[in-house]
């Protein structure tokens, strides 16, 4: 059985159809990649795991039991066990560093105040951030605030995080800090599935690389195996243009 | 005949007015303040609310800001005793200013709503909080920093709103004013100095909000 399994999704923004059919399976502490051009559903698929967006059709499975989407309890059920971090870090901007994180574990889930903050600093100091605590996300770096971000995703414990193109609105010099987090979470075991454009990053965190285009899948395999050995035509054409610059 | 102006006999009064002046910071603190959350309400119920609660807030809203506020203390005070409701000039002026700044407070707190950042939305959603709590963590401290100006003026305009309650007798800044006026019959002097008063009052309410505003301005949410 697999730790997640995505079944034949489908799903629309209004009259846009953005996902047709997408299967995909992740096995525990694997590290999945979605790549693919603009536009081709990578992000949507993330945003329906989450509950944001509703699947039209198909299905998704949690060690083997049936997410519901259209039931409130069970989505925020599955809150509990999915953390996304966001392209554009989306932290609550009137609180410091230290309240992000620790907002989650202490007024939703209610637990011990004094063992969150020490986990959230523990976590903060993880990500290389543990000078700036007090600090609001105005006065931080968008590097920083994205590894805040990951610290407030990673403060709910989840079972499996999401991570939705997180380098992809950082200056290039701040990208680095931010995947040096991430591989330290990879080598924790973390069960990951990533929408990057960091191809080189994603050769080599990833367990399994999914290509897709206009939401569908079409191919899935080894990094090395879509980047150096593509089968399908259009991944090859995807990987000959990535490869050229 | 030439009028010579006299302000020695009216000063005296001065201390009455004051108390008047007083009655109507009082009407127009509590009318904004019950305002306040009538329109926070009304802004959930057009914001997050299913079609049935969108529509009596959106019929709330219509009704109270196209018909005029002085039509509707009447009603609260001359039609109601008919149904057997009898409420005080004060009372029903008061009723009357929070109900009507309820519908305003509405629609200046629904834009403020609509002001979230959609991706702070999104990210307090899948962290699991609730409608509630995304309206107290987030929400609010967010509007209460952009709606800060739109909202001081309206509690200035309802401060010079008061003044409709002299019509029912009430004896605020206004009311009180009249009744100098009828005993002394120095009219300039006496509008005059109410007109300064008002002056004062809103000056000292600016004042008031402006510090306020500043620690709002600098008001983040505490969790730790």
């Amino acid at each position: 059985m697999q730790h997640l399994d995505i079944v034949d999704i489908s799903a629309r923004y209004g009259s846009h159809q953005v996902l047709r059919g997408i299967s995909l399976g992740v096995d525990r502490g694997q590290i999945t990649s979605l790549v693919g051009p603009s536009g081709s559903g990578k992000s949507t698929l993330l945003r329906v795991l989450v509950g944001l967006l509703p699947p039209e059709t198909g299905h998704v499975s949690f060690d083997g039991q049936r997410i519901d989407y259209s039931n409130k309890k069970n989505v925020k059920a599955i809150r509990d066990r999915f953390a996304i971090v966001f392209q554009q870090y989306n932290l609550f901007q009137n609180m410091t560093a230290l309240d992000n994180v620790t907002i989650a574990p202490i007024k939703i889930r209610k637990r011990n105040r004094a063992e969150v903050i020490d986990e959230a600093e523990e976590l903060l100091a993880k990500v290389g951030l543990k000078e700036k605590m007090r600090s609001y996300p105005d006065q931080l770096s968008g590097g920083q605030q994205q590894r805040v971000a990951i610290a407030r995703a990673l403060a709910l414990k989840p079972e499996l995080l999401l991570l939705d193109e997180v380098t992809a609105s950082l200056d290039p010099e701040l990208v680095s800090e931010v995947l040096d987090s991430i591989r330290q979470l990879a080598a924790e075991g973390m069960t990951m599935i990533i929408v990057s454009h960091e191809m080189g990053f994603v050769r080599e965190v990833s367990s399994t690389v999914a290509f897709m285009v206009d939401g569908k899948m079409v191919e899935v395999g080894s990094p090395a195996d879509v980047f150096e050995n593509p089968k399908e035509a259009r991944t090859r054409e995807f990987v000959n243009k990535i490869l050229q610059h | 005949m030439g009028y010579a102006i006299n302000f020695g006999q009216v000063f005296e009064y001065l201390p009455y007015l004051a108390g008047g002046a007083w009655l109507s910071l009082q009407i127009a603190f509590l009318a904004f303040c019950g305002g306040l959350v009538l329109g926070l309400l009304g802004a959930f119920a057009k914001t997050f609310g299913g079609p049935i609660l969108r529509r009596i807030a959106n019929a709330y809203v219509v009704f109270f800001t196209n018909t005029p506020q002085l039509v509707q203390i009447y009603f609260l005070f001359f039609a109601l005793p008919e149904a057997g409701i009898l409420l005080s000039s004060y009372v029903a002026v008061l009723i009357g200013m929070t109900l009507n700044a309820g519908a305003y407070l509405t629609e200046i707190q629904r834009a403020g709503f609509s002001s979230v950042r959609q991706t702070e939305m999104e990210a307090a959603e899948t962290l699991g909080m609730s409608r509630w709590q995304q309206v107290r963590y987030v929400i609010v401290p967010h509007i209460a920093r952009v709606l800060f100006p739109p909202l001081s003026n309206h509690y200035i305009l309802m401060t010079l709103g008061t003044s409709m309650a002299a019509i029912f007798g009430v004896e605020e800044l206004t009311g009180r004013a009249l009744n100098v006026n009828s005993e002394t019959f120095r009219s300039i002097e006496v509008f005059t100095i109410t007109g300064v008063m008002y002056i004062l009052v809103t000056l000292v309410a600016s004042a008031i909000l402006g510090v306020a505003g500043r620690a709002l301005f600098r008001a983040k949410m505490r969790i730790v």
